[in-house]
């Protein structure tokens, strides 16, 4: 299959010198990549013993005690819970209002509309995590603190940017002329956005969703500050607890990380490209 | 993205103007119309408003507050600034996590950035597998930093982890180091760590960029004998210098943002002796006390925020601007 | 607000009687009915189930409130809790620490609390009572909860084999430490990768060496950091290090405490908070211990001491009355008792049977002792006398820095804010 993507003439010849060294390059880096995520899943299935005697060692898959210990006797499995709740509630506003304001800003012309996409734009740029203080002490005066839904409002109000920085850039190049005639025919103007419009923009949302998941997932530091009770914490922050609980059962903590990195892994195995483009989107025009 | 010609033959229509709209001028239509609009920006900029923008208008105002613990005190004007850059105990401080944050973008820069661009040219030239190496390359830039972190960490272990038996096992035992004790080693090791996880980021990007290179550039280099090295560095090098731009920006706000990774493998004090402190670990510290004593201080914290964020912000706009001009130069 | 809280629990006493007599025979077969819930957090995870315990205990007196136990990992536990108190909410009532801002920053956070709304301070020595003082205004706080003491720990399986004895002088602990490398036992499980292990090291290892009087010279204002005394002992500890866990530079608190556990390691110097751990990683391992050995014999011995933190109601609770009878549970003797035999931890109250021997062992240690100096004294104002010891000594072991550079940096940190140093 890879012979049929090649040029007639290739520009770099396979067996050129060149090419073959730059192959063994990336297989010396695929090799420094992955190993320590084989690694990992390795350890997962051995004792903290077997883990020190022979750490490079294939396990023995049949060994799962320290799965079913971590399903049974540790809280890991509602800190998932929490992380799915919280990324996929995050995802759903974000692209809800992320498409609004950028159809808004794509679709009609009115007074303020660049000053207010600059205003975006300058929000893919700004630390909120400097603000973490004023943040903080504004959660507990709205009563969010400590709440999924407070997490929830962060992370959303943190991903409108770059959502709205891609859709209004997709939703500016579809042409008027769907949307006219739909007018002429007396279409209301919501309707014209649902049923003609956005049906055309489900790519740049699926690139949207993951430029945003992958950092909602991981975020370790909102978390930190501002969830206490433990049935809340999400997986990145409840991960840290879970280390802290099994520090010398090494086999545990392989485990552990092994569950957290699976689910985004696998997504991320069938649908490598869309996860390459979502998360280099922005970056790349 | 398939719709970019027919876009491209009339760009002024992709915006309803007035004028598109003769058939209907009544003003209860165009309030309507009005209207809707609100209904459709308002939220978004609220919730812009609220979590992202009003926060960061109040760090900058209390920051000019002095602060115990959690409870605002009076106005102490900018003392809470000159604290934290000539107080003191704070200067040295402040300084020295300065310093490292410093070493940390170079360091990123080479081993990240570079080594991304060079994987990126070898990626491009389309080698046996390279379809492979991509999906490879990206793999870690999704697992999250915790993860990364504790995974590292149980790696570095000096007497358990795998590094070190690693290089026992092919006879470098000499080579054996407490990675993360050693104040020679310890910030390095953090850096790897995080090239590790993020080089596959500058990587894509730039193969990106080179995607974008009119294949024809490259052909006509090859006649004219250029060599592979010499058309990396003649010919891709510059051309690719918008995401040289991107990534390098990128690279400077994440350097100086830093905390998570030696929060998780260092410590909130940057363990050994401060040897791997940076500014993000030293605000958190203020701010919100470590484990030895846990005393916090929003005061200095916030003002430590706010000089890290106009730091980030002006030397980055500088960045954006001089390599764009850069772009425009090559 | 004294007197309403008394009246109020006193009336909400009379009703929960009223009220269990109406309700005796439903209560015999259901959970009590109408169960108040408090909350208590704290940063000791690993003591939940002996808290289940406890809280069974209480409940037998007063089955009209339940407690809910909620523990957080102790390195976020500051932030958990001073967000939280800042917030306006949090537990009814909280673990504090001890000494300076208690932890929480400031006072109005927290109930003051004084003998008649808690009969049972009675039970405290004065210096437990002194810990839960709060420094900026000089009224209590909380019970305090246990003591800790900072010694030496061994494995006596280890020391047989090796065919030594815990020993009394710092020269008899080199010689034992020779004697145990040579045998290929590591001696000191200890590694200083983590900041707070440098600080715990000093007083389990030293402080025979500084000594009492040393202490009362800084707070009298007659000595600082630099003064021998101190500056000796440190380069005493600097001569130790070759027997502590292989690259100890590196290894972090969980490997060090491992090395130990598992039997690697024979010696481990920290709090007396650890003899539970190693028990709860090793049933097997058979454990001593000793307090830090003297210069020469005849000197002084001392263990270092401190108090780990209370028991403390949020002023934000909104069942302060509850929550008081729960404090005053906690200052039982009854409590004391079973606190300290669940959980391997000292408890400060009067009259405690320690049935553990171990425990007995760490009490009669406690017999003769000196303030854990840095936690104690320093700790309530940036730079803390703990992260200046800590960074220092960490730098120290690891050769980049002299006993008396590390003295001299003590004291020019402290002196930012303690008057006596500045000069």
């Amino acid at each position: 299959m890879t012979a049929k993507a090649q040029s007639p003439d290739p520009l770099f010849p396979r067996s050129s010198p060149g090419s073959l060294i730059a192959a063994a390059l990336l297989v010396g880096n695929s090799v420094l990549m992955l190993y320590p995520i084989v690694i990992m899943v390795f350890s997962a299935f051995k004792t903290t013993g077997e883990i020190f005697d022979a750490p490079f060692s294939i396990p023995d898959f049949t060994y799962v005690a320290n799965f079913t210990r971590i399903w049974g006797e540790t809280s890991l499995p509602g800190y998932f819970i929490n992380s799915v709740i919280i990324t996929g509630s995050s995802l759903a506003l974000i692209l809800l209002l992320g498409t609004m304001g950028a159809y808004a800003l794509a679709r009609y012309d009115f007074p303020g509309n660049s000053a207010i996409f600059m205003f975006f734009l300058a929000g893919l740029m700004l630390p909120l995590k400097l603000a973490v203080i004023p943040l903080f002490l504004q959660m507990r005066d709205f009563g969010l603190l400590d709440t999924r839904f407070g997490l929830i409002l962060i992370y959303t109000a943190m991903g409108l940017p770059s959502t709205i920085f891609i859709m209004t850039g997709f939703l500016r190049t579809l042409p008027t002329e769907l949307e006219e005639a739909a007018r002429i025919d007396g279409a209301s103007e919501p309707r014209i956005m649902l049923s003609i419009m956005l049906p055309l923009s489900v790519p740049p949302m699926v690139i949207s969703a993951i430029q945003n998941a992958v950092p909602t997932w991981n975020d370790f530091f909102f978390p930190l500050v501002f969830i206490q009770t433990d049935a809340r914490k999400t997986l990145p922050q409840g991960l840290s607890v879970f280390m802290g609980e099994y520090t010398t059962d090494w086999g545990m903590l392989f485990a552990g990380l092994t569950i957290a990195a699976l689910p985004l892994t696998i997504i991320y195995i069938v649908m490598s490209r869309q996860f390459i483009r979502g998360m280099t989107a922005g970056a790349v025009k | 993205m398939r719709l970019d010609k027919r876009a491209g033959l009339s760009p002024e229509r992709c915006f309803n103007r007035p004028g598109l709209m003769k058939t209907d001028y009544r003003s209860r239509e165009r309030r309507r119309r009005a209207a809707w609009i609100a209904f459709l920006i308002v939220p978004p900029m609220a919730m812009m408003l609220t979590f992202v923008v009003w926060p960061l208008l109040v760090a900058l105002s209390s920051a000019f507050y002095r602060w115990e613990g959690m409870a605002q005190g009076e106005f102490v004007g900018l003392q809470n600034f000159s604290d934290v850059l000539f107080g003191d105990h704070f200067a040295a401080l402040t300084w020295r996590a300065f310093r490292h944050n410093l070493f940390v973008f170079f360091a990123l820069f080479v081993v990240q950035n570079t080594a991304g661009f060079l994987l990126a040219w070898f990626i491009y030239r389309e080698p046996f597998g390279f379809r492979f190496h991509r999906i490879a390359i990206f793999m870690p830039v999704i697992l999250s930093t915790v993860l990364v972190g504790f995974l590292w960490k149980l790696f570095l272990d000096p007497n358990f982890g795998l590094i070190n038996q690693l290089l026992e096992m092919i006879g470098l035992g000499g080579l054996r180091q407490p990675w993360l004790g050693q104040e020679t080693t310890a910030l390095p090791a953090l850096v790897m760590a995080n090239a590790w996880h993020w080089v596959g980021f500058p990587a894509l990007v730039y193969l990106a960029g080179m995607q974008r290179i009119p294949r024809e550039i490259l052909e006509a280099a090859k006649l004219d004998g250029c060599s592979g090295w010499q058309m990396l560095t003649r010919v891709v090098w510059p051309l690719v210098a918008p995401s040289t731009t991107i990534t390098l920006t990128l690279l400077f706000i994440g350097a100086f943002n830093w905390f998570e990774l030696p929060y998780i493998m260092a410590g909130l004090d940057g363990s050994p002796y401060g040897s791997t402190d940076v500014l993000g670990l030293y605000f958190y510290r203020t701010a919100f006390g470590n484990q030895s004593g846990g005393l916090q201080d929003f005061g200095h914290g916030n003002a430590l925020a706010v000089l890290m964020f106009m730091f980030i912000a002006v030397v980055a706009t500088l960045i954006t601007q001089y390599l764009r001009r850069r772009e425009i130069a090559l | 607000m004294l007197a309403g809280v008394l009246t109020r629990s006193i009336l909400r006493r009379a009703l929960g009687k009223l009220a269990l007599t109406a309700f005796a025979a439903a209560t015999v077969l259901a959970a009590p009915v109408q169960a108040e819930d408090l909350t208590l957090w704290s940063w000791r995870q690993e003591d939940k189930a002996a808290y289940a315990k406890f809280i069974e205990a209480f409940r037998k007196k007063h089955p009209d409130i339940n407690v809910k136990f909620e523990a957080f990992e102790a390195a976020n536990y500051p932030t958990v809790l001073s967000t939280a108190l800042a917030g306006g909410t949090g537990p009814d009532i909280v673990q504090v620490r001890a000494y300076g801002t208690l932890g929480v920053g400031k006072p109005d956070y927290l109930v003051p609390l004084d003998k008649t709304m808690v009969p049972e301070f009675e039970n405290f020595p004065a210096s437990a009572v002194a810990a839960e003082t709060m420094r900026s205004d000089g009224k209590l706080y909380a019970v305090p909860f246990a003591s800790q003491t900072m010694l030496i720990i061994y494995n006596k399986d280890l020391f047989e084999k090796a065919g030594v004895t815990p020993p009394a002088t710092w020269d008899e602990l080199v010689a034992v430490s020779k004697t145990l490398k040579e045998k290929g036992i590591t001696p000191f499980g200890n590694g200083t990768a983590t900041s707070w292990q440098n600080e715990t090291i000093v007083g389990a290892l030293l402080s025979s060496q500084i000594g009492k009087q040393f202490e009362q010279d800084v707070l009298a204002g007659k000595a600082d950091f630099t003064d021998p005394r101190f500056v000796g002992a440190l380069a005493k500890l600097n001569e130790l290090k070759e027997y502590f866990a292989p690259n100890f530079s590196g290894v972090d608190y969980a490997a060090s405490q491992q090395f130990f556990a598992a039997g690697r390691a024979a010696m481990f110097a920290g709090g007396s908070f650890e003899l539970a751990n190693f028990l709860r990683q090793n049933p097997k391992l058979k454990l001593g211990m000793f307090a830090s050995p003297v210069a020469k014999a005849g000197d002084e011995r001392l263990v270092a001491l401190y108090y780990d933190g209370g028991y403390a109601i949020n002023a934000a609770s909104k069942k302060k009355d509850a929550a008081l009878k729960f404090l005053r549970f906690l200052g039982t003797p009854e409590f004391g008792t079973a606190f300290s035999n669940d959980l391997q931890n000292i408890s400060p109250i009067k009259g405690v049977k320690f049935e553990n021997p171990l425990l007995k062992e760490v009490a009669a240690l406690n017999e003769q002792a000196m303030s854990y100096i840095m936690l104690v004294n320093f700790r309530y104002q940036e730079p803390t006398g703990s992260v200046l010891l800590q960074s220092g000594v960490q730098k120290m072991l690891a050769g980049k820095a002299t006993p008396a550079e590390v003295g001299a940096e003590v004291t020019k940190g402290i002196g930012t804010y303690y008057a006596p140093f500045k000069k």
